[in-house]
C-alpha cells in the first residue's frame, strides 16, 4: 500500500502545496504542477454542474434542510493509481494520490484535513490563499503518512 | 481602638486607604484618632516602609506582624506576592480621652497580643482575597489606585468582622 | 431616566439608580454580580480548548506584527503583552497554595522552582522540563529554563527568513512578570535550540534565559551570608 502524494489546491484553483511521499508517479516541473492544479479545479467545477436528472425530476424535499451541493469529481481510479479528492466547505482541495488498492484514503484524507487545519490554518505567519510553507505541518505530514507507506 | 489602613504599591505609591473604628464590644465602626493627630498617620505608616523593606527578606510569610511602633500607635504588614504591601494602623484608644467606646476588648487593649496578630491576620487574609480578585481585572494595572466601592465595602466588611 | 418624568418609575430602577448615583461611570452587571462575588478557586481545575488559546494566541502574534521594526520589537511586543499576566499569576497561584506553603519566594532558587512547578502546571498542565544554573563563572545571574515542547508554539512555524524569532518571547513576558513581581527584577528572553535536523526527537526545544539584575545577585549574597 503506498500513498505516494498530495496535492492541496486553494479556491482560486491555485497550487498552494505539493509533496511526494513515495517513487512511482513522473516527476513534473514546478509549471506543470500549476497547470495540473487548475486544469483539476477547471474539471472537477464542470463537474459540480453536471447532473444526470433535470433538476424539476428530483423529489421534492420535505424538510427545510438544504441538500449539499454537488460534490464534483470525488474518485479517479486508474490501473496505476488512485486519485482521492476531498473538497472543504470553504473550496480547499486535496488530490491525494494512492494506489489502487489503498483502503481507507477518505480517512487518510480527513486526517490530512486536520493537520492542515491545526498546523496551517492555525499559524499566525500563514498567509491565506497562499502557498503552504510550515515546517510542522511538512513534518507531521510525513510522520503520518510515512508509517503508512512502510506497512 | 482606631484603624488606619492603606495599600501601598511596589513603589511606596498609595493605592487604597480606609479609616475605621472597631466595632466588637459595642464599638461603632467610627475611626477616633485625635484631630491634631490624625493626619500624622499617613506619615506613620510611610516611616514604617523602611522597616517593611528590612522585615520582609528575613521572612517570606505573608504575614509579617506587628512591625512598627510610635508612641501609642501600632503598625501591622502584609506583604503580598508581587510586592504590595497592606499596612494597619492601630492605637488602642487612650484611657485618658472620653472616648465612648471603652475599649476593654482583648484586641483593643492590648496590640501585640496573640489575640490581636490574629483577628488582624484573619483581616489581612481576607483583604488578600479581594485584592487578588482585584490585580485579576484584565483593567488593573500594577501600582493603580483602587477606586472600586465593591473593594472599599469589602475592606469595611473584613474590618467590621474581625476588628 | 428623567426627573421630570410623571409615572413613578418602578422599585428596581430606583434601586439601581441610588446606587450608581453614589459612583458615576460605574456600571453593575444586571445580576449585581462583580469580580468581587466569584470565588477565586471555582476555575482552579478547569482546562480551555487549546484549539481556541491557538486562534487566540496566533492573532496576538498577528497584532505584535503591526507595524513592527524587525525580530526583536516583535519578541519585545510579544514578551509585554506576557508580562502582565506574570505579576497576576503571582499572586493568584499564591493565593491559591496551602496556607503551610504559602510564601513569598526570598531566594532565586526558591522563584525559580515556583515557576518550573507551580506556574508551569498552571499554564501548560506539566512542569518544565529542566532548570539551570549558568556554567559560565562571568554570568552567574543566568538561569536556563528549558521546555521541550512549548505549547504556545505547538501549531506555529516561524517562516525561514524570521527564523531568529521565537513566539514564546510571550512565555519569557510571563516568566519576567513575575520574576519583576517578586522583587527580583530580571530580563527573560526565549531562545530556539532545535538544530532543524531531520527527525530530531525535540524540534521545537526553547531555552529561556533568565538573566537577574545585578542587585538581585548582590541582596542574594547578603542574604546567604546572614
Amino acid at each position: 500500500m503506498v500513498v505516494f502524494a498530495l496535492i492541496i489546491i486553494n479556491k482560486a484553483g491555485g497550487l498552494i502545496y505539493q509533496r511526494d511521499f513515495a517513487e512511482g508517479l513522473n516527476k513534473l516541473s514546478i509549471n506543470d504542477y500549476l497547470v495540473l492544479a487548475g486544469t483539476f479545479h477547471g474539471v472537477h467545477a464542470i463537474t459540480t454542474r453536471l447532473n444526470p436528472l433535470h433538476q424539476h425530476n428530483l423529489p421534492p424535499s420535505t424538510s427545510d434542510v438544504r441538500p449539499d451541493p454537488p460534490s464534483g469529481i470525488e474518485v479517479l481510479e486508474t490501473e496505476n493509481f488512485r486519485l482521492q479528492c476531498f473538497s472543504t466547505l470553504t473550496g480547499t482541495k486535496f488530490l491525494l494520490f494512492t494506489e489502487p488498492q489503498q483502503p481507507n484514503v477518505d480517512k487518510i484524507v480527513g486526517r490530512i484535513y486536520e493537520l492542515y487545519s491545526d498546523y496551517v490554518m492555525k499559524n499566525p505567519f500563514y498567509q491565506l490563499e497562499m502557498p503552504v510553507r510550515c515546517e510542522s505541518f511538512d513534518r507531521k505530514l510525513v510522520q503520518y503518512v510515512r508509517p503508512l507507506n512502510s506497512r | 481602638m482606631s484603624y488606619y489602613f492603606a495599600i501601598i504599591g511596589t513603589k511606596d505609591n498609595p493605592l487604597f486607604e480606609y479609616e475605621f473604628g472597631t466595632a466588637k464590644q459595642g464599638g461603632d465602626g467610627i475611626a477616633r484618632f485625635a484631630e491634631q493627630a490624625r493626619h500624622m498617620n499617613q506619615f506613620i505608616v510611610h516611616s514604617s516602609l523602611d522597616i517593611v523593606e528590612e522585615v520582609q527578606w528575613g521572612n517570606g510569610q505573608m504575614y509579617l506582624k506587628c512591625i512598627d511602633r510610635f508612641y501609642n500607635n501600632y503598625v501591622s504588614c502584609f506583604m503580598t506576592g508581587g510586592n504590595v504591601k497592606f499596612l494597619l494602623l492601630h492605637s488602642p484608644s487612650q484611657p485618658a480621652t472620653t472616648n465612648t467606646s471603652r475599649a476593654s476588648t482583648s484586641i483593643g487593649a492590648n496590640p501585640t497580643s496573640p489575640q490581636t496578630e490574629e483577628a488582624i491576620k484573619q483581616f489581612f487574609t481576607e483583604v488578600y482575597e479581594n485584592w487578588v480578585k482585584t490585580i485579576m481585572n484584565p483593567f488593573y494595572n500594577v501600582n493603580a489606585e483602587v477606586r472600586s466601592p465593591v473593594f472599599r465595602s469589602r475592606v469595611a466588611a473584613a474590618g467590621k468582622k474581625y476588628l | 431616566m428623567a426627573s421630570s418624568q410623571p409615572v413613578k418609575p418602578p422599585l428596581a430602577t430606583q434601586a439601581s439608580q441610588a446606587q450608581r448615583g453614589s459612583q458615576p461611570g460605574l456600571r453593575y452587571p444586571s445580576n449585581g454580580k462583580t469580580i468581587y462575588h466569584r470565588p477565586l478557586n471555582r476555575s482552579r481545575t478547569q482546562e480551555l480548548s487549546q484549539s481556541s488559546f491557538a486562534y487566540l494566541f496566533g492573532e496576538m502574534v498577528s497584532y505584535a506584527q503591526k507595524r513592527v521594526t524587525g525580530i526583536q520589537d516583535l519578541e519585545k511586543r510579544l514578551n509585554v503583552q506576557g508580562h502582565p499576566i506574570g505579576l497576576k499569576l503571582l499572586d493568584l497561584l499564591l493565593y491559591r497554595e496551602p496556607p503551610r506553603t504559602q510564601t513569598r519566594p526570598l531566594h532565586i532558587i526558591a522563584l525559580l522552582q515556583f515557576i518550573t512547578t507551580i506556574l508551569w502546571r498552571h499554564l501548560f498542565s506539566r512542569p518544565a522540563d529542566a532548570l539551570e544554573k549558568s556554567s559560565n563563572p562571568d554570568t552567574p545571574e543566568e538561569y536556563m529554563i528549558s521546555d521541550n515542547e512549548p505549547l504556545v508554539n505547538q501549531y506555529i512555524s516561524v517562516p525561514k527568513e524570521m527564523n531568529q524569532l521565537n513566539c514564546a518571547a510571550f512565555v519569557a513576558g510571563i516568566v519576567e512578570g513575575v520574576c519583576d513581581g517578586a522583587g527580583f527584577p530580571a530580563r527573560v528572553t526565549a531562545h530556539s535550540v532545535g538544530k532543524g535536523e531531520e527527525g530530531e526527537l525535540w524540534p521545537g526545544k526553547t531555552v529561556f534565559l533568565v538573566k537577574f539584575e545585578p542587585e538581585v545577585v548582590e541582596r542574594e549574597a547578603y542574604l546567604g551570608r546572614s
